[in-house]
């Protein structure tokens, strides 16, 4: 094993799985090939996410994932980043196949076997998943995983910021409409985040060499659910969600038509014969600029009450 | 590439990793270069771009292993094949016509075989996984982004788009492909000439294996590679199908100034294809699982780029070494056997101190000494032949026509003779008969 770095402690918990199976089209079976497995790219914004929250906290990363020895590859570029890898390892040598097939069958036990196998590291500050593994996941281990470790959750994100105290992380969540939604994520806490909006950052090609000297510290699966539980007794802290509330469209008092005609009435609510604002071209013009005439329409036609000033009235609209 | 251009690389630190020798590119000719390195105890890293070997690689034809056996001792037992062709058919289409020569062999489906087809993902990534089982450090989605020189302009290693991404090594061995950068800027490699390279594209296309096996008239593990003349619209090239235990790779090679002239699309002759009435049968109810195209480098021997200068050699597609000499289509064996050669001569170059061209040089002789670059000097001369104009456009009609002559009964009408029915063919197809016998020299002489 190696040596673990100090300060918090944030791991993140990958599936490393073929990105490109075959499926026979009459049986549906799944043939994985070992060479081209790969993350995610929700287990790369995992990865990625960790990276950035341990470098915030001054912490250090620990990277674990259930998978035969095809997964060393992924192990190595992310030990080449500078994070600590662990990888479990199937019971039986001769069956990878057969364990990679059980992997996604018990999403609990499996939630078990991780806690089990971290709990030599320490208690974790934060664990970050990705929302779902392109192989078969359902995304529900990560919720396994906080109910083993008795932490708070928070997933399906799509960005995890850290703020001033370490035991807390601000993070957000898409809403219908466009709209998103901030969290304040006590820790130690379990996130799941989607595979979009960051990127995973490149090791340097002598760590790429170093790392791929090294050998790969591996645990034999074990545990299952509660049998390593280290919760807090009295449970785990309550994720705030922030004052922004989701997109609800505003009504709009439309005054009733003056006449005894209907068709009059009808042509005055529909607006059949009056004449229409011709469209208009405004571009090409910068995203800034565009967001100006954008909102001066909103403005013109009523669906905003006043004009926004400055950068807080930006964001009162981004959110 | 002028002296001025030569100049040291600027900020290459001493520190930078050191190797006896850098290979460039996964492919079968860079994993057999790196593999002969590291047999021979030599520090090598294989660099390749793709997120693991053989994911970007587009091949759509046979794997003749001969090559294999120095490399793996009895190769067949673990190479991810598809099937052993058994089967060589070569065709002469019109729009409604084929004339096919078929051989069969059954010895090519037994040890030690001939040919396989197989999918690139899996060969490219077995044969690495050798070369790094022999010691090599393969590094993926890494690309050499240019050469690093010291400051008498020698190659002293590769830049790579990593970061402290510099690799100083006795030797660079680019094995890039067809569109080799590297070659290109160490002055090895002419100015790209689109007649010295034909476009492939070719669709793989699923269909279960028993019935492959029932429509090729196969037996499980035994494959059928079908070449075609006469079936890309007048444009110089030809088609392929090739079977693979659960698909068909069906395509065609284009001559890329003509592809451009006759502004077709290639996946509208894959089409036509498709639809012949000798291909559609084995098709039918298939259905597609990829799509690929590649630059094909087929000038042959006469293209070939300079192969050595100090501190680097070229193999593989960068060096032109795919052989497109009408019946023979070759060319992972030559990947693989320039790429074996290539590591062989860094290894003397790297035992004898001298790694500049010089100490290169027993690449070259290597090579004309064995079927690498003889092959190709053999058939220097048959890519223009086989893409002339009489070949391409006229033959396949001119043959189908002729055989039709013969086997259409005409009754009441009396069979006409043999000189009479080739006469009034060629005349039909704008064929002299003079020009028929010259072809047929020339034919002798290309391939005699």
């Amino acid at each position: 094993m190696d040596d673990i770095g100090s300060g918090p402690m944030v791991v993140a918990c990958i599936r490393i799985t073929d990105l490109r199976p075959q499926i026979e089209p009459l049986s549906g079976t799944v043939v994985r090939e070992p060479w081209s497995t790969g993350l995610s790219p929700a287990d790369a914004a995992a990865l990625e996410y960790s990276f950035r929250i341990a470098e915030a906290w001054s912490g250090h990363v620990v990277v674990i994932t259930a998978a035969p020895s095809s997964a060393d590859a992924v192990l190595r570029d992310a030990r080449a980043l500078g994070a600590t890898v662990l990888r479990i390892a199937g019971g039986s040598p001769s069956s990878d196949q057969a364990y990679v097939d059980e992997l996604g069958s018990d999403e609990r036990g499996m939630a078990g076997m991780i806690v089990a196998a971290l709990a030599p590291l320490g208690r974790p500050s934060l664990v970050v998943c990705g929302d779902r593994s392109s192989d078969r996941g359902t995304g529900a281990l990560p919720a396994f995983l906080a109910h083993e470790l008795g932490a708070a959750q928070a997933l399906g994100l799509v960005a995890i910021t850290t703020t001033d105290q370490e035991s807390m992380v601000v993070a957000e969540r898409r809403l219908d409409g466009g709209w998103r939604e901030r969290l304040h994520v006590p820790c130690p806490a379990v996130c799941s985040v989607e595979g979009a909006g960051v990127r995973l950052r490149r090791a340097s090609l002598t760590a790429t060499l170093a790392a791929q000297r090294t050998e790969i510290p591996q645990v034999t699966a074990a545990g299952g659910p509660g049998t390593t539980r280290g919760a807090d007794p009295v449970g785990p802290a309550e994720v705030v969600v922030g004052p922004v509330r989701p997109f609800r469209p505003r009504t709009r008092a439309v005054p009733a038509p003056d006449s005894d005609d209907p068709r009059l009435r009808l042509l005055t609510l529909t607006g059949a014969l009056v004449a229409h604002d011709p469209p208009t071209v405004v571009g090409p013009i910068d995203a800034a600029g565009a967001a100006d005439a954008l909102l001066a329409f909103l403005i013109r036609h009523g669906y905003l009450d006043t004009e926004p000033v400055g950068e807080e009235a930006a964001t009162e609209v981004e959110w | 590439m002028d002296k001025g251009d030569m100049v040291p690389t600027p900020g290459v630190s001493s520190d930078t990793p050191g190797f006896d020798a850098v290979v460039v590119g996964a492919g079968p000719a860079g994993s057999a270069a790196a593999l002969a390195l590291a047999r021979a105890g030599r520090s090598v890293v294989l660099v390749e771009r793709g997120p693991f070997p053989g994911s970007k690689n587009v091949y759509g034809g046979v794997v003749y292993g001969r090559v294999l056996d120095e490399v793996v001792p009895e190769w067949w037992n673990e190479v991810p094949v598809e099937r052993w062709v058994v089967r060589r058919s070569t065709m002469m289409m019109t729009g409604s016509q084929s004339v096919s020569v078929d051989y069969r062999s059954a010895a090519w489906g037994e040890v030690p075989y001939n040919g396989m087809t197989t999918l690139r993902s899996r060969f490219d990534n077995w044969l690495a996984t050798k070369a790094v089982e022999a010691g090599a450090q393969l590094v993926t989605s890494t690309v050499a982004t240019g050469l690093l020189r010291d400051a008498h302009g020698r190659i002293v290693g590769v830049r790579t788009d990593r970061d402290r991404g510099e690799l100083r090594a006795n030797v660079v061995v680019a094995c890039d492909g067809v569109n080799s950068f590297l070659a290109k800027e160490a002055g090895l490699m002419p100015p790209a000439e689109a007649s010295h390279h034909t476009l492939g594209v070719k669709e793989v296309l699923d269909l279960p294996g028993h019935v492959i096996d029932e429509r090729f008239g196969l037996r499980r593990s035994e494959g059928v590679d079908i070449e075609m003349l006469g079936c890309t619209r007048g444009i110089p090239g030809g088609g392929f199908l090739y079977t693979n235990s659960d698909t068909v790779s069906l395509g065609v090679v284009l001559s890329l100034p003509h592809l451009a002239e006759a502004k077709v699309r290639p996946e509208e002759l894959i089409a036509d294809l498709k639809n012949h009435p000798s291909v559609a049968p084995y098709l039918r109810g298939a259905t597609l699982r990829e799509y690929a195209a590649h630059l094909i480098p087929e000038g042959g021997y006469d293209t070939m780029p300079t192969m050595v200068t100090d501190g680097m050699l070229v193999a593989g597609d960068a060096a032109a070494m795919t052989l497109a000499a009408g019946l023979w289509l070759e060319g992972v064996n030559f990947a693989i056997g320039s790429g074996l050669a290539a590591g062989r001569a860094v290894d003397r170059a790297i035992a004898a101190g001298d790694c500049s061209a010089k100490g290169l040089a027993s690449y070259r002789s290597d090579l004309e000494g064995q079927f690498v670059l003889a092959d190709h000097k053999r058939f220097r001369k048959a890519p223009a032949l086989v893409l002339s104009e009489r070949i391409q456009q006229r033959y396949p009609g001119l043959i189908c026509d002729l055989v039709d002559g013969m086997f259409t009964v005409t009754n009441p009408v009396p069979k006409p003779g043999g000189v009479r029915l080739t006469r009034s063919v060629a005349a039909k197809h704008g064929v002299k008969l003079r020009q028929l016998a010259a072809d047929t020299v020339r034919a002798l002489k290309v391939f005699g």
